[in-house]
């Protein structure tokens, strides 16, 4: 027996069955009727809708065999100029099969993560194959985009969706699988999704694999101690008790047994940063070397030298915080 | 039997499977897999051996095609690799089942960790494409771990049964050697065969090797004779130049300590990225000597972008010079205060173990009968490098432990193999990038078979993941 990952099962297969962003769908659904499409640039928050939308437009435009008319690209996975002369191209140069519809599409998700090389070599491309081939860019925010790609495509902006529109989904999703979802456990998993909508349904589908469908409050929350672990605080907080050993082991088994990338995991440490309780001056500090250490990985630099230096010197925060601390009287903790 | 002449680690090649040392379960693996080949061509095309130096992996294959009968096709280092050439050597071998005569053939590509990118160009791809088509059994050999090749032959496991070979036991090791000594007619001592087993720290063809450099011409081998059998690893040498880099005053001394690394650089700044917070236990110097390594690894970077190596210099100074002056308040009791605060944690009395500093590490050597505590005690100190020679009814810490990073890497590479796979069917199956995969789906499928195993077993069918990663889920 397989059973799909919900976040699957019920995205939207068509322009129709998508409910939010109005003004967008009645936009796109008129391409469709004019069997017609500029270049498109999709932006917005994560968990929104964008893939969902051009993949149901494409099914919408070529119908059930639409998958031979698109190709799916991650900027995330193939970043580089390579990936444009070579896949892109090949994509897009060639003609589309019969299918009553004169292009194919090209989706490019993630498309902020294009090195502008790479950015730059697609401009090119998506002019010279305009008769064959229409690309659709995703991306979170536009600014990351170079202006002359932004310029030969129609934005479409995403907006975030309203608590009620991922409640009234969530809701949905539940009641055709049966799940007997607790008021508690609604909320839990609400405030835990902030408005990414593929995270509430992975929760709910997690939630309802545990106790039989029954989900409350509790359970939402044991979900969550399995997904996020307490590891990246717990890093924090050793280094700054100048536990630095311990700290290392764990960025060791974060990085190389979890498998985290370097970037992801300085987000999180990021976060807890700000959350720590602490004297603002020294978050306004610490902020300062996580960007430093932050771009020297946007660089290339090894993950597990830059943020070990990162935790020493969390290392030293804490002590200096610790002696203050001590002058006034007061003990951290 | 090759003539007399030959060294020994040709002369005593084994020729049948039976005669090979060690690896037993590696061997059964590959045996299972060729014979998989006689009902139909197997899904696996390849199988790919690893493992340290010297543990026997292409005297296996050579033993194995002997005993089935196969007509061995061998490309080694030797051979340049481009993919020109290896269609011209291999030619027709992968696509014909039989030689004239009517023998099966089996390929072994040797020495591949040693392809390069630049000579051999092609040469990884077109191995792919002749896996993808062979008739016959094609065996790839790379020598070392993983983590040391990088991605290189990554895709060259993908697509192959992964066999992996392991150092040989001491004591597998000794029997070896004690049997080639009644071989040529020597008469070994039997501490001298187990200093020389020890001393190779399980690569047999190095023990041999040595045994061959002592005994040759000689009808008896003792204690004296071997006292001053050199060391492979000079690890001597490298504790001392750590130790002088650490408590370097000035630059000079740093970067002359530097100069007489016998390792290269880079496995240099594991040792010192390793060790540094022993060395340094002031918060202050350790936030200011971290962050003169991560200056280093910022440098070594820029170098191997821009392939101007000049650059690397910074690197060394700073990994060097800059790490030891930025050392003011530390009182750098190093590994060893560790240990001497585990050993007072254990809750021995003080009298019960000697404690000593020797040439080569910390010597701790009990005192009387320790019954019970033994064995948590060698359990304490393996977990700092330590070893227990029995001889001398001690064990030795290391001053310096071995890069953890590296232990790391091998430890959790079948972990982040397995999340690798699962990532990409995610990826494929659910419209995101891989990273994106591992960030946001991953943990909720993990958490899912955490939860209920029978939902997750389901939704892994839906993803067409392969049974090894179920199984790994599963273990989680």
């Amino acid at each position: 027996m397989s059973a799909e990952l919900w976040t699957e099962k019920y995205r939207p297969k068509t322009l129709k069955e998508v409910v939010n962003h109005g003004e967008i769908m009645s936009r796109l659904k008129r391409f469709v009727e004019d069997k017609n499409l500029p270049h498109l640039l999709f932006v917005g928050p994560a968990g929104v809708g964008k893939t969902t939308t051009i993949l149901a437009l494409a099914k919408d435009l070529y119908g059930p065999e639409y998958m031979n008319h698109i190709l799916e690209l991650n900027a995330s996975d193939e970043r580089g100029i390579n990936v444009i002369r070579e896949k892109v191209k090949n994509f897009a140069r060639t003609a589309p099969i019969q299918s009553g519809v004169s292009f194919k599409i090209l989706i490019m998700d993630e498309a902020d993560s294009l090195t502008t090389a790479a950015q730059h070599a697609l401009r090119r491309t998506m002019e010279r194959y305009t008769k064959t081939c229409r690309f659709c860019l995703i991306g979170n925010y536009s600014e990351s985009i170079i202006e002359p790609i932004q310029s030969r495509c129609a934005v479409f902006r995403f907006a975030h969706l309203s608590e009620n529109d991922i409640r009234e989904r969530i809701k949905h999703i539940a009641e055709l699988e049966h799940v007997k979802l607790l008021d508690t456990g609604f909320n839990a998993l609400l405030e835990a999704s902030s408005g990414d909508l593929r995270k509430g349904i992975n929760i709910l589908q997690t939630a309802a694999a545990a106790k039989g469908g029954y989900v409350d409050e509790e359970v939402v929350l044991s979900v969550l101690g399995h997904v996020s672990p307490k590891e990246v605080r717990e890093m924090v907080l050793l280094s700054l008790k100048g536990r630095f050993l311990e700290a290392r082991e764990i960025l060791r088994r974060l990085l190389l047994e979890e498998g985290l990338a370097g970037e992801d995991l300085v987000k999180q440490i990021y976060s807890e940063v700000l959350r720590l309780q602490i004297p603002d001056v020294w978050k306004v500090r610490l902020s300062e070397t996580i960007g430093e250490v932050d771009y020297r990985l946007t660089q290339g630099a090894s993950v597990e030298i830059q943020l070990g230096a990162l935790l020493a010197k969390f290392a030293l925060a804490g002590e200096e915080m610790g002696q203050s601390n001590e002058a006034r009287g007061k003990s951290l903790d | 039997m090759k003539p007399e002449g030959s060294p020994w680690t040709e002369r005593f090649r084994p020729r049948t499977l039976s005669d090979v040392t060690g690896n037993k379960e590696a061997l059964r693996e590959l045996v299972d897999w060729v014979n998989s080949w006689r009902a139909r061509v197997p899904q696996n095309r390849a199988a790919f051996l690893y493992g340290p130096p010297g543990v026997g992996k292409t005297s296996s294959v050579e033993a194995l095609a002997n005993d089935l009968g196969f007509d061995l096709v061998e490309v080694n280092a030797s051979d340049y690799r481009t993919a020109k050439r290896l269609e011209t050597i291999l030619g027709k071998a992968s696509a014909q089942t039989q030689t004239l005569f009517g023998t099966r053939r089996m390929i072994l590509f040797d020495e591949l960790e040693g392809i390069s990118g630049q000579e051999d160009r092609g040469g990884i791809e077109t191995i792919l494409i002749i896996i993808k088509e062979t008739r016959s059994p094609i065996i790839l050999v790379a020598t070392g771990s993983p983590e040391e090749w990088g991605e290189l032959l990554d895709p060259l496991m993908k697509v192959s049964e992964i066999i992996e070979f392991r150092h040989i036991p001491f004591r597998d090791i000794v029997q070896r050697l004690k049997a080639l000594c009644r071989e040529v007619g020597v008469e070994a001592e039997e501490e001298v065969v187990e200093l020389i087993a020890e001393k190779s720290s399980g690569d047999l063809r190095s023990a041999i090797n040595d045994l061959e450099a002592l005994a040759r011409g000689r009808k008896a081998l003792t204690l004296k004779d071997v006292y001053w059998l050199g060391d492979r690893d000079r690890k001597g040498e490298l504790s001392e130049v750590l130790r002088r880099i650490f408590s370097a005053k000035s630059f000079r001394e740093a970067r002359e300590a530097f100069a007489e690394s016998p390792i290269g650089y880079e496995e240099l700044f594991e040792w010192i990225y390793e060790n540094l917070p022993y060395a340094f236990d002031d918060p202050h110097d350790l936030a200011e000597a971290m962050d003169a390594l991560s200056h280093a690894d910022v440098h070594k970077k820029r170098a191997d972008k821009t392939q101007e190596y000049r650059l690397l210099k910074y690197m060394f100074n700073a990994m060097t010079a800059e790490v030891a002056l930025t050392r003011q308040e530390s009182k750098g009791g190093g590994l060893i205060q560790e240990v001497r605060r585990a050993l007072l944690r254990f809750g021995l009395p003080p009298t019960s173990l000697l404690i000593q500093e020797g040439g080569e590490g910390l010597i701790v050597k009990p005192t009387r009968y320790m019954g019970n505590d033994w064995q948590p005690l060698n359990n304490l100190l393996r977990g700092f490098g330590g070893r227990w020679l029995r001889g001398e009814g001690c064990w030795v810490i290391p001053y310096f432990r071995p890069p953890g990073r590296i232990d790391h890497l091998r430890r959790s590479w079948w972990s982040r193999r397995m999340l690798e796979d699962l990532a990409m069917k995610v990826a494929a199956k659910c419209h995101i990038s891989k990273r994106a995969a591992l960030r946001e789906v991953v943990p909720y499928i993990r958490a899912i078979f955490q939860e209920n195993e029978k939902s997750g077993v389901s939704v892994a069918q839906w993803l067409e993941l392969d049974e090894g990663t179920i199984k790994w889920l599963r273990g989680k």
